[in-house]
C-alpha cells in the first residue's frame, strides 16, 4: 500500500512557501523603535504555520492512501473532470492579459460570451441568446458602475483609438 | 441616553435613499438565499462594492437588508423544491417540504415567513439589550485580553468549520500570512512585495474575500458539467399565494417553540464560528425532542418549519452580538460586516457602542427594519424567485464572474485588484477541492492585523509575556481556545472513548481559575457553581464507573455544513 496519499503531497506544497516566505522575512527592513519589529509577527505566524504542516504531514503519511489515489493519475481524466473550471480559469486569465487592449466592456462582454459559449455549448441559437445576454448584462453593469457610481473603467486601446 | 441614540439613528435611517436601497438589499437576499448553489455570504460579499461609494450607515443597512432577506430566502426553495437555498434552510426542508407536497405550500411558506420574522425581532431585541452590556464587560479587557480574544476566534472557527482541525487552523494561518503582506500598519515597513510595486500596498480585503469565497464558489458551482446546464431548481417551484393570517396565528399558538429555537439561534450566533448552518439543526433536534409528537416530525408537522426558521434568523442577533460588541465576527458574514466597517474606517471594539452610537443603534434599527421588509417583500420575491430558479447555473455564473470584476475594480479603480480577485480564485476553489475550510481564512485575512496591533500595543505596555497568563481575561480566552482545539476531537470521540467524559468537568474547572482572579462576588460564585458543577459530573461518571454511553455518539455535531 503506497503510503504517498494527496495529502502528504499537499503538506509538502505548504511547507515550501513557508520556507520561501520565512527566507523572504529577513529582507523586510528593520526598525530601531518598538518592540515588534515588522518581520516578528510574520516570523511568529510562519513558525505556527510550518509546525501545522509538518503535523499534516506526519498525520498524512501514518493515514493509509485512499483507493481511488491508488489509481493512476490520467491528465485527460482530470481535465475532463475540471473542463468548466479550467474554462473559467482560462478566460478569465484572457480577460485580465487583454484588459487594457479590449477594455472593460469589450472584453467583459467577450469574456461572458466566450464562458457561456465554452459551457452552454455551440449552436445557432446559443450563440444568438449568449451574445444578447453578453451585452445587455455586462452592458447594464458597466453602464450601471460608470454613470450612476461615477466609477472610471480601463478604455481599452481598441476605443481610445477610435 | 438610549432613546436618544435611538432617536439620532432614526434620523440617520429613515432617509428614502436608504430605505429604499435596504428593500432592494432585502430583495437581492431573498432572491440569493432562495437560489441553491448561492450561500448568504456570497450575497453579503457581492454586494460590498456597490456600498463602497455609500457612507457607513447607508451601505451597512444595505447589507443588513441582503444578510436578513438571504436567510430567509432559503426556506422559499427548501419548501417548494425540496433543496435548501442556503445551508440555514437545511431543517426548514424536512418538513416543509412534504408539506408542500402534500398540497399545502401557501401554509408552508408562511410558517416560515412567521417564523423568520418572529425569531428576527427577538434576537433584535436581544440585541439592543444585549450588545451593549457585553461591550460593558468588554471595556474591562486590556491589550493582552484582545490578543488571546482573537485566538480564540481563529481556534473555535477551524475547531468547528472542518473535519480536520489541523486544516482549520493551517486555514487560519494562511489567512493572518496573507494579512501582513504589504505595508505594516504599526511601522509603515513594506513586508514580502519581492519588489512587486503594487504588493507593497498589500492585497486589499474585498477582492481576496470574493475571490476565496464568490468566485470559488462560482467555480465549484459550474463543475459538474451536467448540473451546470441545469436550471437552477430543476422542475422549478412555482409561485403559490402565502398564507400570512392562518401561518401568523399557528407559529404564535407555538410560542414555547419558537422562544427556545430563537434563543438557540441567539446563543448559537453569539458564539464565534457557530452560523445559521447550525442552529438550524440544533433548534430542530430541540424541538423534536421537546414534542409531544416527535413522530410527527419529517411528515409536513408545523414545529418542524417554526424551529430551524426562527432560529436562522434569530442567529444573525447573536452574531452582530458578539462583532459589535467584541469586534469579533460570529460567522463569514459577520466577518464581512467586520471588513465593511474597517473600510469605513471604524474598528468595531468594546467601545464601539459607547464611541459611535449613532452608528451603532443605526446598525440595531436597520436589523429591526430588515426584518419587517422581509415580511413585507417576501410574497412579492416569490414570483421574482420562479423566474430566477428557471435561469440555467452557467448563464447566472459566467455573468457573475463577470459582475465580481467589475465590482472588484470599482472599489479603488486598480487592476491588480482583479488580479488579487483570479489568484486568490484560484486558491480558494484549490482549498474546497482539498477539504481546506474558508471560514478560519477569512477571519485571518480579517483579524490578522488586528491581532498584530494588539500584540504590539501589549509588548509595547509591557515585554513581559507572562500577562498573557496573568490577566484574569487573557486567561479565560486562552482557557477557551486550548480546549477549542480539542472540541472537534471531543465531539469525535464522544460516546466511543472514556476521555471525553472529563472534558466536560476539566473545561468547567479550568474556567473557575480567570473567573476567581477577575474578583467580585457575582464572578467568585461563578467560579464556585463551574467547580461545583464540574465536580459534580466527575461524580456522576465515577458512580457509573467511567462508563461510555454509545447514544451520545448520535448527538448532533456542533460543525459548520
Amino acid at each position: 500500500m503506497s503510503r504517498l496519499n494527496r495529502d502528504v503531497y499537499i503538506a509538502i506544497v505548504l511547507l515550501l512557501p513557508c520556507g520561501v516566505f520565512f527566507a523572504a522575512t529577513f529582507n523586510i527592513r528593520e526598525i530601531d523603535y518598538g518592540i515588534l519589529t515588522p518581520s516578528a509577527w510574520p516570523r511568529i505566524i510562519l513558525v505556527a504555520l510550518s509546525i501545522l504542516s509538518l503535523v499534516y504531514l506526519v498525520q498524512s503519511l501514518r493515514r493509509e492512501a485512499p483507493e481511488e489515489t491508488v489509481e493512476p493519475f490520467s491528465l485527460k481524466g482530470t481535465i475532463a473532470k475540471y473542463r468548466n473550471p479550467l474554462w473559467c480559469y482560462g478566460l478569465f486569465l484572457l480577460f485580465l492579459l487583454t484588459l487594457d487592449y479590449l477594455g472593460m466592456l469589450i472584453g467583459g462582454v467577450l469574456f461572458v460570451f466566450c464562458l457561456l459559449t465554452a459551457i452552454g455549448g455551440v449552436s445557432k441559437r446559443n450563440l444568438i441568446v449568449h451574445a444578447l445576454i453578453a451585452i445587455i448584462m455586462v452592458g447594464a453593469m458597466w453602464a450601471l458602475f460608470t454613470y450612476a457610481l461615477g466609477v472610471i473603467f480601463p478604455q481599452g486601446e481598441i476605443i481610445t483609438n477610435l | 441616553m438610549l432613546f436618544d441614540n435611538i432617536a439620532a439613528a432614526f434620523h440617520e435611517l429613515f432617509v428614502v435613499e436608504t430605505i429604499f436601497l435596504m428593500m432592494v438589499g432585502v430583495v437581492a437576499g431573498l432572491i440569493a438565499g432562495g437560489v441553491p448553489g448561492f450561500t448568504i455570504a456570497m450575497a453579503v460579499v457581492l454586494t460590498l462594492p456597490f456600498t463602497f461609494g455609500m457612507d457607513a450607515v447607508q451601505g451597512l443597512a444595505v447589507m443588513m437588508g441582503v444578510f436578513v432577506g438571504g436567510l430567509s430566502g432559503g426556506l422559499m426553495s427548501g419548501i417548494l423544491t425540496g433543496i435548501p437555498g442556503t445551508p440555514s434552510s437545511v431543517a426548514t426542508t424536512f418538513d416543509g417540504f412534504p408539506m408542500a407536497r402534500a398540497g399545502r405550500p401557501g401554509f408552508a411558506l408562511g410558517l416560515g415567513v412567521w417564523s423568520s420574522f418572529f425569531g428576527g425581532i427577538i434576537s433584535a431585541v436581544l440585541l439592543v439589550t444585549l450588545a451593549p452590556q457585553l461591550a460593558r464587560i468588554g471595556l474591562e479587557f486590556q491589550q493582552w485580553d484582545y490578543f488571546s480574544l482573537v485566538l480564540f476566534a481563529l481556534t473555535i472557527t477551524a475547531s468547528l468549520s472542518g473535519e480536520n482541525l489541523v486544516k482549520g487552523l493551517i486555514a487560519g494561518g494562511l489567512g493572518l500570512l496573507v494579512a501582513t503582506v504589504g505595508e505594516d500598519e504599526i511601522n509603515g515597513v513594506a513586508r514580502f512585495h519581492f519588489g512587486n510595486e503594487a504588493l507593497k500596498q498589500g492585497f486589499g480585503f474585498l477582492p481576496v474575500l470574493i475571490g476565496l469565497f464568490a468566485f470559488s464558489q462560482l467555480l465549484s458551482d459550474l463543475q459538474d458539467r451536467v448540473k451546470a446546464r441545469q436550471s437552477l431548481a430543476e422542475g422549478g417551484g412555482v409561485a403559490v399565494k402565502i398564507e400570512h393570517r392562518k401561518a401568523a396565528v399557528a407559529v404564535l399558538r407555538r410560542w414555547a417553540n419558537l422562544l427556545r429555537s430563537s434563543l438557540i439561534g441567539v446563543f448559537t450566533g453569539i458564539l464565534p464560528a457557530a452560523g445559521s448552518s447550525i442552529s438550524n439543526i440544533l433548534a430542530y433536534d430541540q424541538a423534536k425532542k421537546a414534542s409531544k409528537e416527535p413522530e410527527k416530525f419529517g411528515t409536513g408537522y408545523e414545529d418542524g418549519i417554526i424551529a430551524p426558521e426562527s432560529a436562522n434568523n434569530a442567529t444573525a442577533g447573536g452574531a452582530l452580538i458578539t462583532m459589535m460588541a467584541l469586534g469579533i465576527p460570529g460567522d463569514i458574514v459577520t466577518a464581512v460586516m467586520l471588513g465593511a466597517l474597517l473600510i469605513h474606517d471604524v474598528i468595531p471594539s468594546p467601545t464601539f457602542i459607547t464611541e459611535t452610537p449613532v452608528l451603532a443603534y443605526s446598525l440595531f434599527l436597520a436589523f429591526f427594519v430588515a426584518n419587517f421588509m422581509m415580511l413585507a417583500l417576501q410574497s412579492y420575491t416569490l414570483r421574482l424567485f420562479v423566474l430566477v430558479t428557471r435561469v440555467r447555473m452557467y448563464i447566472l455564473a459566467s455573468i457573475i464572474l463577470a459582475y465580481c470584476a467589475i465590482g472588484v475594480f470599482a472599489l479603488s479603480n486598480i487592476a491588480f485588484d482583479i488580479w488579487t480577485l483570479f489568484w486568490f480564485g484560484i486558491l480558494g476553489y484549490l482549498m474546497r477541492i482539498f477539504g481546506f475550510p474558508l471560514a478560519p481564512m477569512i477571519l485571518g485575512v480579517v483579524l490578522g492585523r488586528i491581532a498584530e496591533q494588539w500584540l504590539a500595543r501589549s509588548l509595547a505596555r509591557s515585554e513581559d509575556l507572562g500577562y498573557f497568563f496573568t490577566s484574569p481575561w487573557s486567561l479565560f480566552f486562552l482557557i477557551l481556545a486550548a480546549f477549542s482545539i480539542f472540541f472537534s476531537k471531543y465531539q469525535a470521540d464522544r460516546g466511543r472513548k472514556s476521555w471525553t467524559l472529563v472534558y466536560p468537568a476539566v473545561f468547567m474547572i479550568s474556567l473557575s481559575l480567570p473567573a476567581f482572579m477577575m474578583g467580585g462576588p457575582v464572578r467568585i460564585g461563578l467560579g464556585i457553581l463551574l467547580i461545583a458543577m464540574g465536580i459534580r459530573s466527575l461524580y456522576k461518571h465515577h458512580r457509573n464507573g467511567w462508563k461510555i454511553d454509545p447514544t451520545k455518539s448520535d448527538a448532533p455535531q456542533l460543525r459548520e455544513g
